[in-house]
């Protein structure tokens, strides 16, 4: 199969439950740090996690805004990955059922949280033990 | 078969698969004993099982996308398929391809998003 360019740009998902229903709240509050977060973020229009610490709710299936996981666990960063475009993604584990999903991160993200998340795989004694095999 | 109590099952096992990507024969068990899902060359993977363990439907390719960090510092492979967008997480094996693992691991680092220069003062 060929191996086609990925666009720079890629739109987002269209989101079927638009935020702003009538008596809908505009912020959320996180379910782990318990902060009071608007759900207007910049560069994104799919915040699904706290600024703060990252955290999230397990409600999406698989599409942004549908309501449809039935599980409402709470869900903690598990890594980072990169699109091809360049993107940041953070992968979110749910502590209830051990589901993963990925969400793109948002402008105002923690950046000192995001670089925790980075460094993980480096920071570990895994690379350690290796470095001292090799000499 | 009383001696062969003591030989280690990734011996005793001859089965193989082909991997999806690069074609490469795989024995079915990795060095240290557990069951691969993964190919050890190209860390691709195949869509057969869904999270509860039991069989999908999707049979397509998954391709590796993220190191995760166990508490207990082990890595594991988050794998995403090409096709319907599941994101499953596996295990590394000793066998693995470290070239594409600390490609993996490091990636997040070579294109931050922000500048990474500030963090050089904390």
């Amino acid at each position: 199969m060929a191996r086609r360019k990925q666009p720079r740009h890629r739109p987002q998902k269209r989101k079927e439950a638009r935020q702003g229903w009538p008596g809908r709240r505009d912020t959320f509050r996180c379910a782990g740090c318990r902060l009071d977060v608007p759900l207007d973020a910049p560069g994104t229009a799919h915040r699904n996690h706290c600024p703060h610490c990252l955290t999230s709710l397990h409600l999406d299936a698989r599409v942004p805004g549908d309501r449809r996981a039935g599980c409402r666990g709470r869900m903690v960063p598990l890594s980072l990955t990169v699109r091809p475009d360049g993107e940041w993604m953070i992968i979110h584990h749910c502590l209830a059922c051990g589901e993963l999903g990925a969400n793109r991160i948002a402008g105002d993200d923690n950046a000192l949280a995001l670089l925790r998340l980075a460094t993980r795989p480096l920071a570990g004694t895994r690379l350690l033990a290796g470095a001292r095999r090799a000499g | 078969m009383s001696s062969n109590k003591d030989i280690p099952r990734s011996v005793l096992s001859t089965e193989t698969f082909r991997c999806v990507r690069c074609g490469l024969s795989v024995t079915a068990h990795s060095p240290d004993g557990a069951r691969r899902n993964h190919c050890p060359g190209c860390l691709h993977s195949l869509h057969v099982r869904d999270r509860d363990g039991g069989p999908s439907e999707c049979r397509s390719r998954m391709a590796p996308i993220s190191i995760a960090v166990l508490r207990d510092g082990d890595w594991m492979i988050v794998h995403r398929c090409a096709r319907c967008g599941v994101l499953t997480s596996s295990p590394i094996s000793g066998d693995d391809n470290q070239l594409i693992l600390m490609r993996m691991a490091v990636r997040p680092l070579a294109q931050p998003p922000f500048p990474l220069e500030p963090f050089g003062d904390l």
